[in-house]
């Protein structure tokens, strides 16, 4: 093992919450590694720490203890700005809720990180082209989000998630708000990424989403209580 | 630019909302570019009508009501004592008026008539013929010259009329020139009477006791002018014999022309305390929409956050957002304001003077853009802060 090979490493990693003079402990001690091209299904009931996990791998927060490298960087004590570089350059964040800027069209939203990144109008065009073509909505470029499906709207969000062609994919309950046929096509297409040499990380509560995974982690009260293949997942 | 589009994008998804909240800044904008518009066209006005009072002279003339008119007013003797030894008086020549039946030939008309002397009174150009020279000064000649409004009463054929004779009361003037056709309107209004006559000739036919009620001065050093304006009051106190009870009073166009400037100063304090209030109120509506929408918004912040905009695009987007509305409310109202000032300039400003003012369009653009920029600076800046620093976390749990 070296951190070449791995997309996150996740050592001893603990979060607590100060509420006032009230400690909340949610992450006891979080040791994982991810390797480059893996696709990973974490899950556990509400209250499990599972968000709070999420939140700390997508840079969102910082771990209260531990270390958490990230492609090779160590995040784990960034500023607020720094993380926001990260998030930029290395994450690529979908949404339950697809989180698409409304009256903005497809092409626009999925160019929106570039913009924050400093790139031309022009390249911005370009590359959100290329990624719109990956989840295959090239015909829906100029369309709203009011005018799209709610599958269309997800693949658009998976293509902003993209475009930075970040190190690791972050899903959260991608599938959520979809219908179950709709739900099936989005899966699909994390597979289609994931055989592209994607690097994927699902929260999902959905035994049968979380099996076209190849390995799923489990946490409960704050700690990993399984790290299984996929494989093992009784249908 | 990115930011700027997508100001307008947010801003006019509620074209409602966006309008109600910049209406205040529209009023308090089109209210004071309005009035500046008006003040400068009212100051350009008076000025050109002050143009032709003479910048060397000034007026002397006697206040309030008088005890003993005999003895208080000016006398000629004392205009020749002051002429010889008060400094820098060049000239002082009495003013005097009478009103009598001008007639040429059968046309008649009821006219007044002011003394003058070389160099006149009233600057106005000529129509006809030659003003009066130092020779109907010195002479007493029977000349007159006289505006246009008499020119038109006693020779409604027209023509030049100079050379003509023509009878004020029962004497016999030759009628040396005419004045130009003033501006029309109040504040263009004749200075001097309508016939204007040497002041020699006055005192000859009219003013036999030498006792008027003002004089006019002319100095070889307008910048002195005050200083001479006093020493004249105090010798003719002293030549006089009267006390301060007695009040002569000076009048030049420096003195106008300052009363004038301390009106449009008072308005422009007030207009600014208007515009003040107004950007009170109205900002305070942009920052309560701002922060609506800020508040509406929470979830897209924290995507766009979560996908790696920092603080600073966050608080730049939302700073150009407070900037844009500003701006839409604050040029709106220029604009209101600009029409409202032409309007007002040329059906009522040209026809009252005369006077063709051009209007302030950079001076309305630079007060604009000030109001803007305090607008935005003011009550933009906290709600932008407020959006910077919502945390990512929170922002997307939203609801």
């Amino acid at each position: 093992m070296n951190n070449g090979t791995h997309a996150i490493q996740l050592r001893a990693i603990t979060k607590t919450y100060k509420n006032g003079s009230l400690e909340v402990p949610v992450l006891h001690g979080i040791d994982a590694d991810v390797a480059h091209g893996e696709y990973v299904a974490v899950m556990g009931p509400s209250g499990s720490g599972k968000s709070t996990l999420m939140n700390i791998i997508g840079c969102l927060d910082r771990p209260t203890g531990g270390n958490y490298v990230l492609d090779g960087e160590d995040v784990s004590h960034l500023n607020d700005n720094q993380l926001a570089e990260i998030r930029l350059k290395k994450l690529g964040f979908v949404f339950q809720g697809f989180n698409l800027l409304a009256r903005t069209d497809a092409a626009k939203n999925v160019a929106l990180p570039l913009f924050y990144a400093g790139v031309g109008t022009r390249e911005r065009q370009r590359r959100a082209m290329a990624v719109l073509e990956e989840v295959g909505l090239t015909d829906r470029a100029k369309h709203k989000p009011n005018e799209l499906s709610g599958g269309q709207q997800q693949r658009v969000a998976i293509a902003r998630a993209l475009i930075n062609d970040p190190a690791v994919l972050l899903a959260d309950e991608p599938t959520g708000n979809l219908d179950t046929k709709t739900s099936a096509d989005i899966m699909e297409l994390f597979d289609k990424l994931h055989e592209s040499g994607r690097t994927i990380i699902m929260v999902t509560h959905d035994e049968n989403v979380a099996r076209r995974a190849r390995r799923v982690i489990r946490i409960l009260d704050g700690l990993i209580v399984a790290d299984e293949p996929a494989s093992l997942i009784k249908a | 630019m990115m930011y700027f589009s997508e100001a307008m994008r947010v801003l006019l998804a509620n074209p409602v909302r966006t309008f109600l909240t910049v209406i205040g800044l529209i009023i308090g904008v089109t209210a004071v570019v309005a009035i500046q518009t008006l003040g400068h066209s009212m100051a350009g006005a008076i000025s050109e009508t002050l143009d032709v009072m003479a910048d060397n002279s000034f007026m002397v003339f006697l206040g309030g009501v008088q005890p003993d008119y005999t003895k208080s007013a000016i006398h000629l003797t004392d205009l020749t004592d002051i002429q010889a030894t008060v400094p820098n008086v060049a000239s002082a020549t009495p003013m005097g008026g009478t009103n009598d039946l001008a007639r040429h030939g059968h046309n008649v008309g009821r006219f007044s008539l002011t003394s003058d002397t070389n160099p006149p009174f009233n600057n106005a150009p000529l129509a006809f013929g030659r003003r009066i020279n130092d020779d109907d000064v010195s002479n007493g000649t029977d000349v007159m010259v006289i505006s246009w409004q008499a020119y038109k009463r006693l020779f409604p054929k027209g023509g030049d009329p100079t050379g003509q004779s023509i009878y004020f009361g029962s004497h016999r003037y030759v009628l040396i020139g005419v004045l130009e056709k003033p501006r029309q309107g109040l504040l263009n209004s004749q200075f001097g009477g309508d016939l204007t006559i040497p002041y020699t000739t006055f005192l000859r036919e009219y003013n036999r006791d030498g006792r008027f009620g003002m004089a006019r001065f002319i100095v070889t050093d307008p910048s002195t002018m005050k200083a001479t304006e006093a020493a004249v009051i105090r010798r003719i106190h002293e030549l006089r014999h009267v006390g301060s009870n007695v009040q002569y009073q000076t009048f030049d166009k420096a003195t106008l022309t300052n009363g004038i400037n301390g009106i449009f100063t008072g308005v422009t304090l007030v207009v600014g305390l208007i515009g003040a209030v107004s950007l009170l109120v109205a900002g305070i509506g942009v920052m309560n929409i701002m922060l609506v929408s800020i508040n509406e918004r929470t979830r897209e912040i924290g995507t766009r956050k979560a996908i790696g905009a920092r603080r600073g695009q966050i608080l730049l987007q939302f700073f150009i957002e407070s900037a844009v509305l500003s701006s839409i409310g604050c040029y709106i109202g220029m604009g209101i304001g600009l029409l409202i000032g032409g309007f007002v300039n040329t059906f009522f400003i040209v026809k009252l003077t005369g006077y063709t003012a051009t209007l302030p369009y950079m001076q309305a653009f630079v007060t604009t853009t000030i109001f803007a920029a305090i607008v935005t600076l003011a009550f933009g800046t906290y709600p932008a802060f407020r959006a910077a620093g919502l945390n990512p976390i929170e922002a997307l749990r939203y609801e």
